[in-house]
């Protein structure tokens, strides 16, 4: 293979002339099935992909970001008197409220009427009917 | 077809959620003069927030740089299909209701750990699809739109740039005081919604297709 040809394999689009002239380069496209009439894809050209720069982790923005959330957060904290174990409680409660409101619930149906405990049947076998469609979808994201 | 099923879906996890979040009630909406008293409940609620949205600031990062393609596949699917995923999400949210409340129906030594198990897929799913979220506006606000812009960049480029600048956004929303909670709301629908749709970031099947076996 000659230095022409490597560098048009290499680099096609800066080398867009060397397929008319090459004979050679022209039959190993042939053989591999490639139609040497299409023109170079123009990679510059194309839509930007969302994997291209993802890998980049910019540390000064997460340390800033962090540092600044945090000195916020504990002047309004200082500021308002609020105890850091102020913060585990309120997720706590909320999470009993949660258990409490379900368990609540689950009583209620127990005292229920036959009606209402066979409408909620079917209302939990509608919801999960939907849910199991709906799941049933591919993910499309990437070819959309 | 499958689009008004799709919306009357929508609809009826609408009302089942807002049911069981707001029950009717008979008391008029009244306003009134903000006290003191009143002022510094506000305060303590920023100050409550703001910590939070510390810890999931920590999240954030950590799951992104435990999984960043996972977060981003998410991200890319909310994006494309924000429809299916909320539809996704609000029935999700019910279904989780519904089925604790069956969960809770059972003896306890069934009901528990079933309630137990239900309870951390929940809030991993709310987990995961939040971050997911704060990926996916972040890229929306902040993303790059050209390979020039994106070169040009030194730090507001990449997944863990993208989820920072979701978190302070939609952070700085919650702390509004009224619609910030309906934004956050929406946003954790939209969340679970896309943790499900894309089996939190694998893009694999929930359910396997039968097919009889060829002779």
């Amino acid at each position: 293979m000659k230095d022409a040809c490597q560098r048009y394999l290499e680099e096609p689009e800066a080398n867009q002339g060397h397929l008319a002239v090459c004979e050679q380069c022209r039959a190993l496209f042939d053989t591999l099935g490639l139609s040497v009439e299409e023109r170079p894809v123009s990679v510059g050209a194309l839509p930007l992909a969302p994997w291209e720069g993802a890998s980049h982790r910019p540390w000064p923005l997460v340390a800033g970001g962090a540092l600044l959330l945090f000195v916020v957060a504990i002047a309004v904290c200082f500021w308002a008197g609020v105890p850091p174990l102020r913060v585990v409680q309120s997720s706590l409660t909320t999470m009993q409220n949660a258990r409490g409101f379900v368990s609540g619930a689950a009583i209620a149906l127990r005292e229920a009427s036959l009606v209402v405990q066979v409408g909620f049947g079917l209302l939990f076998v509608a919801v999960n009917t939907a849910l199991v469609v709906l799941l049933r979808r591919a993910p499309r994201g990437i070819d959309a | 077809m499958r689009r008004p099923v799709l919306l009357l879906a929508i609809v009826a996890a609408l009302i089942v959620t807002a049911g069981i979040a707001a029950p009717p009630q008979d008391e008029s909406l009244t306003v009134r003069w903000v006290s003191l008293s009143t002022g510094l409940a506000m305060l303590q609620r920023t100050a409550v927030i703001l910590s939070l949205l510390f810890v999931w600031l920590i999240a954030a990062i950590v799951v992104t740089l435990m999984s960043a393609r996972e977060i981003r596949y998410s991200s890319v699917e909310l994006r494309a299909s924000a429809l299916h995923c909320f539809a996704l999400g609000l029935v999700a949210l019910t279904s989780f209701v519904l089925t604790a409340i069956v969960f809770s129906y059972f003896p306890s030594v069934i009901g528990v750990p079933l309630l137990i198990a239900l309870a951390v897929f929940a809030i991993v799913a709310k987990i995961y699809g939040a971050i997911a979220v704060f990926h996916a506006l972040g890229t929306m606000i902040a993303g790059a739109r050209s390979r020039e812009a994106l070169d040009r960049r030194r730090w507001l480029r990449g997944d863990l740039a993208m989820v920072i600048v979701g978190v302070l956004l939609l952070g700085a929303l919650r702390l509004i005081p009224v619609v910030g909670t309906i934004i956050w709301m929406l946003a954790s629908v939209f969340g679970v919604g896309t943790a499900l749709a894309t089996k939190f970031g694998r893009r694999e099947p929930w359910f396997l297709a039968w097919r009889p076996a060829e002779s």
